[in-house]
């Protein structure tokens, strides 16, 4: 499958823990600490080095910049102006959207989707609390169900809270966004963590608004392989985790309809994220968390770089 | 002949048939759910929704509607209903009861055979679920097959009915039928009485009352009747004594019922099996005649004795047995004061020796004193009004004690000494007078007692015709039993039992002198019966009548059936025994605690000896039949039926109605038992079914399975 390849790749040979194996780890922010440290330390270069708050480079000055920043010393060596472009101000809002809806408790194997994505929010947080981010969390079905307002105090109640984060009721991206939308006022990272059964226009219409208010927005749609593939064998009755509705259904007859249609819906969203310029990652709950971590430090490199 | 249902509410069970429709058509399989996240995408395949709407295998479909229906219509109990039979005409599913009578007089013109074989034909009329018991009875009723639907078992319990020694009694055997109607679940009861239906065998209302809706089928065996029967209805044994030995002088009283002309008949003695005498007797219709044999000498104990006559239709009542023993006489000890009146034993000698067998040897001493020699081979010993001495009264004690029975009269001589004071059954008081009026009476007599039971029925003695003029008082002591009182309620006799024997006080003379007892016709009962008991034995029985019972681990009941003989006393003391039967079957007599009950139901002679051994002279038990079973006098069988269904009959006519036509149509289906067949058709399709829907299941998957690849 040309779409889940991609997934695989990780970097330079970095091997991240089994997600059955982080499973058995009860201490979130200890998951979250092995996981971001692991990950770092297999990086070739350090992350660090684009985020800090030292002079990174000159260009040359052009109409319009700010006369502040230019660098009196450089002009009077080479008579020259240029400017000092520094490393962006560390202190963003990063918030975590995570989806806990009943339809995220599902899983075909040791972890559910809801627990695979607690852990990729909570490494996510953890790791921008090193960077002295403002980390927040909030969690949500067809409405806010908790809310960490962004603080760089608040690792430990966005790690508290994810810890019991729990997917009970039906979800319903776009009013739960809404709020989001004017919670938030100023402008950050947001990662939206879900498993998006819903159509892609109804989805890009809640996300989108998050990305017109200039939130710099990362999507990580979580499925589980058996979502993906559809192994079932059996002719039974499949019953809606949500609606609990119920069909019957012969999955050998059924299987290659599914798939296809699966990866419709797939290519529907990825279009439509990207076209919006927000940043999508499918994430299969049997892999590495890697791939998540990396299209993070991707966008957060991005975002960094303010001219 | 038309097609109908006994529970056509089963009927609706053929909506069961939309169960498999539902299923197929929805094929929600509840059992193996699968949890998804969203139905999201499954809901949006089309090819389910077509597939599950449409029907694709309409064989199976209609395999299974099929199979449904037929599984209604079988619990809906389908019949072909024969209306061309009345209500009520059928027999329905029953509950049989056949009585066979097994009485002795049964054997006339072979009617037991008659009916064995009208029994037969009843169970081979049996319906399919009908149930039969079959009871045999006599006197009792046995239960030979009790409510059971196995024809094979009823046929050989009948085959086994054989004639018995009883007489004929109806009414245990009704009362076992009722009680078997009464359990039966079957509405229907049906009673066949097969009988020569005696008159003397129902004494009329005997309480049985046959269930509600129970019909009572009389089925006489015969209708001759027998109008000249023979029987020796009774044999007298009187005995005497001749030079020391014993003789008996036989004489049976040979009775004829019916006849028309004078005839003559043979009336043969048997001893040990052996014919000693025969006469011959002429006797005119209805009439009796005694016939005496010569008198025999009994030698031997345990003698087998029978009386028969020439043969006539009914055998049983021609011969009479009986058991005769030598030596059966009791010998009494009067024992009177030296210097009393000569005459003061009289009245009681002669009543002691006043007997047709010589029951009583009577030896008189004139003395105060008791030598030991004197008690030699005594039974009883009566001290008439005399004071013995100490010594005496100690010879006394060890004679009572072993065994031995003293009577002490009491009066103006009489005394007994104080050292022996606690043998009596209380304190002898002083002499009180009863001049009043006409002198005292016996107020209270111990019926239940051994000595006045005989005197406990109607005209059996009188005691109140005597005057007690003068009494001597006693108190009776804690251990002391009160026989019999005076009018006043001082004690006339009480007895105190000491040992194995027994002391009793009699509180006014055995003559004249104080009471006018002795002149009354109570006087010899009273003084044998005083004398019986004090010598502890009670008349042998030379026979017994079919029917009862002998106790062979009571003494006294070995007494009473003449027990003599030295080799058959083991009897009463706990060794095995056994007994044989006249037709030569053993009952086993085992030894242990309690009673051992001989049943006599035989006609003949039992024999009751040791296992593997053969005495020269077994202890024998004579049985006879009861002569009431000859009197062939017939009951109205229409009678009878009227008493035992008096109660049913009203409420039978109630059932006439609709319970009848309910009971006939179910009995019709469970004879047809279609439901049967249409289970079984079920059970076909619906293997059937699922043989074709697997392989159907099979087929479908291969080819999708090669779509798919």
């Amino acid at each position: 499958m040309q779409l889940f390849a991609s997934r695989t790749r990780s970097a330079g040979g970095t091997q991240f823990l089994d997600p059955a194996v982080l499973g058995r780890i009860g201490n979130l922010q200890l998951l979250a600490k092995t996981v971001v440290d692991g990950f770092l330390t297999g990086l070739h270069r350090s992350p660090y080095l684009g985020f800090s708050i030292e002079f990174a480079e000159h260009r040359q000055y052009m109409p319009g910049d700010d006369i502040r920043r230019i660098d009196w010393k450089l002009w009077a060596r080479t008579d020259r102006h240029y400017i000092k472009l520094y490393e962006a101000d560390t202190n963003a809002n990063f918030v975590v959207l995570l989806d806990v809806s009943r339809s995220m408790n599902y899983g075909s194997h040791s972890l559910t989707k809801l627990d695979y994505a607690r852990y990729l929010a909570a490494c996510l947080s953890f790791f921008s609390s090193q960077q002295r981010d403002r980390v927040g969390l909030v969690t949500f079905d067809r409405e806010i169900v908790e809310y960490v307002r962004p603080s760089m105090k608040h690792l430990d109640t966005v790690l508290h809270v994810l810890d019991r984060a729990d997917a009970g009721r039906r979800g319903d991206l776009a009013p739960p966004l809404l709020q989001v939308t004017e919670l938030l006022g100023r402008k950050g990272i947001l990662v939206i963590i879900s498993d998006f059964y819903e159509e892609p226009d109804r989805v890009l219409n809640a996300v989108g608004p998050l990305r017109a208010r200039g939130h710099d927005v990362i999507v990580f749609h979580v499925m589980d392989p058996a979502e993906l593939e559809f192994p079932f064998t059996e002719p039974s009755g499949f019953e809606d985790l949500e609606t609990n509705e119920q069909i019957p259904v012969i999955p050998t007859k059924l299987r290659d309809d599914y798939k296809r249609m699966v990866e419709a819906h797939l290519q529907a969203l990825r279009e439509r994220f990207t076209g919006n310029r927000i940043d999508y990652t499918l994430l299969d709950t049997s892999k590495p968390l890697d791939m998540a971590l990396f299209q993070y430090l991707l966008a957060r490199e991005r975002m960094s770089k303010t001219r | 002949m038309s097609l109908t249902f006994l529970v056509p509410l089963f009927l609706l069970g053929i909506a069961g048939i939309v169960v498999p429709i539902v299923v197929h058509l929805t094929r929600r399989q509840r059992k193996n759910v699968v949890h998804f996240p969203s139905l999201m995408f499954l809901e949006k395949v089309p090819y389910q929704e077509r597939r599950r709407r449409r029907i694709q295998h309409w064989f199976l479909l209609a395999m299974r509607a099929l199979a449904l229906s037929l599984l209604a219509i079988a619990f809906a109990r389908p019949f072909m209903e024969d209306t061309t039979l009345g209500v009520g005409a059928t027999t329905g599913p029953r509950e049989v009861v056949v009585l066979v009578d097994q009485s002795y007089s049964m054997e006339l013109g072979d009617q037991l055979a008659a009916a064995r074989e009208g029994a037969q034909e009843v169970f081979g009329g049996l319906g399919p679920l009908d149930r039969a018991s079959l009871v045999t009875f006599a006197q009792g009723a046995r239960v030979l097959a009790r409510s059971t639907a196995d024809r094979a078992r009823l046929t050989t319990a009948v085959d086994t009915v054989q004639l018995s020694s009883g007489s004929t009694r109806y009414g245990p055997a009704l009362k076992v039928a009722q009680a078997i109607l009464e359990e039966s679940q079957l509405a229907l009861g049906e009673v066949y009485l097969f009988s020569d239906f005696q008159r003397t065998g129902w004494i009329g209302d005997e309480g049985v009352r046959l269930p509600p809706g129970s019909r009572f089928v009389p089925r006489p065996t015969g209708d001759q009747e027998l109008d000249d029967n023979f029987m020796v209805a009774d044999v007298s044994l009187p005995r005497q004594t001749v030079s020391g030995r014993e003789r008996v002088t036989p004489t049976a009283r040979v009775v004829r019922r019916g006849g028309s002309e004078p005839r003559e008949v043979t009336v043969t003695l048997e001893l040990d099996g052996q014919a000693q005498q025969t006469q011959r007797v002429t006797l005119a219709p209805d009439a009796a005649a005694a016939v005496a044999f010569e008198p025999i000498t009994l030698s031997r104990p345990h003698t087998r004795g029978s009386v028969s006559l020439s043969d006539d239709g009914l055998h049983a009542d021609n011969t009479h047995h009986f058991v005769v023993s030598p030596g059966t006489s009791l010998s009494v000890l009067v024992v009177e004061g030296a210097g009393a009146d000569r005459n003061v034993s009289f009245f009681l000698r002669n009543a002691l020796q006043t007997t047709d067998d010589g029951r009583f040897r009577v030896t008189v001493r004139r003395a105060s004193s008791i030598r030991p020699v004197d008690l030699e081979g005594v039974d009883a010993v009566i001290l008439n009004d005399v004071q013995i001495d100490g010594p005496s009264a100690e010879r006394l004690r060890a004679f009572v004690v072993t065994g031995g029975g003293v009577l002490v009269a009491v009066a103006e001589q009489g005394g007994w000494p104080a050292s022996a004071a606690d043998m009596l059954p209380g304190t002898i008081g002083p002499v009180q007078d009863r001049f009043q009026g006409r002198g005292g009476r016996l107020g209270h007599l111990e019926y239940a007692h051994p000595i006045f039971e005989i005197f406990a029925g109607p005209r059996s003695g009188d005691f109140t015709g005597a005057r007690f003029f003068r009494a001597r008082t006693i108190q009776p002591a804690q251990e002391a039993t009160v026989l019999a009182r005076y009018d006043d309620g001082s004690v006339a006799l009480a007895e105190r039992l000491i040992g194995q024997g027994k002391l009793l006080v009699w509180t006014n003379t055995l003559d004249t002198y104080w009471s006018d007892l002795a002149l009354q016709l109570v006087y010899l009962p009273f003084v044998h019966r005083l004398a019986e008991y004090l010598g502890g034995r009670a008349e042998a029985s030379p026979w017994f009548t079919v029917g009862q019972v002998v106790d062979l681990a009571n003494p006294d009941a070995l007494l009473t059936a003449g027990l003599v003989s030295s080799e058959a006393a083991g009897l009463a003391e706990g060794l095995d025994q056994i007994a044989v039967t006249p037709s030569g079957t053993t009952i086993q007599l085992p030894a242990g605690e309690g009673p051992r009950y001989l049943p006599l139901e035989e006609h003949g002679f039992y024999t009751v000896r040791p296992p593997n051994s053969e005495p020269e002279r077994p202890f024998v038990v004579a049985v006879n039949v009861d002569l009431e079973e000859s009197n062939l006098a017939r009951l109205d069988p229409e009678q009878l039926s009227v008493q035992v269904t008096a109660a049913a009959g009203v409420q039978r006519d109630a059932l006439n109605g609709d319970r009848a036509a309910a009971l006939q149509r179910e009995d019709q289906e469970r004879r047809q038992s279609l439901w049967r067949w249409l289970l079984l058709g079920a059970l076909a399709l619906f293997i059937a079914e699922t043989v074709l829907s697997n392989w159907v299941s099979r087929r479908d998957s291969q080819a999708a399975e090669a779509r798919a690849g």
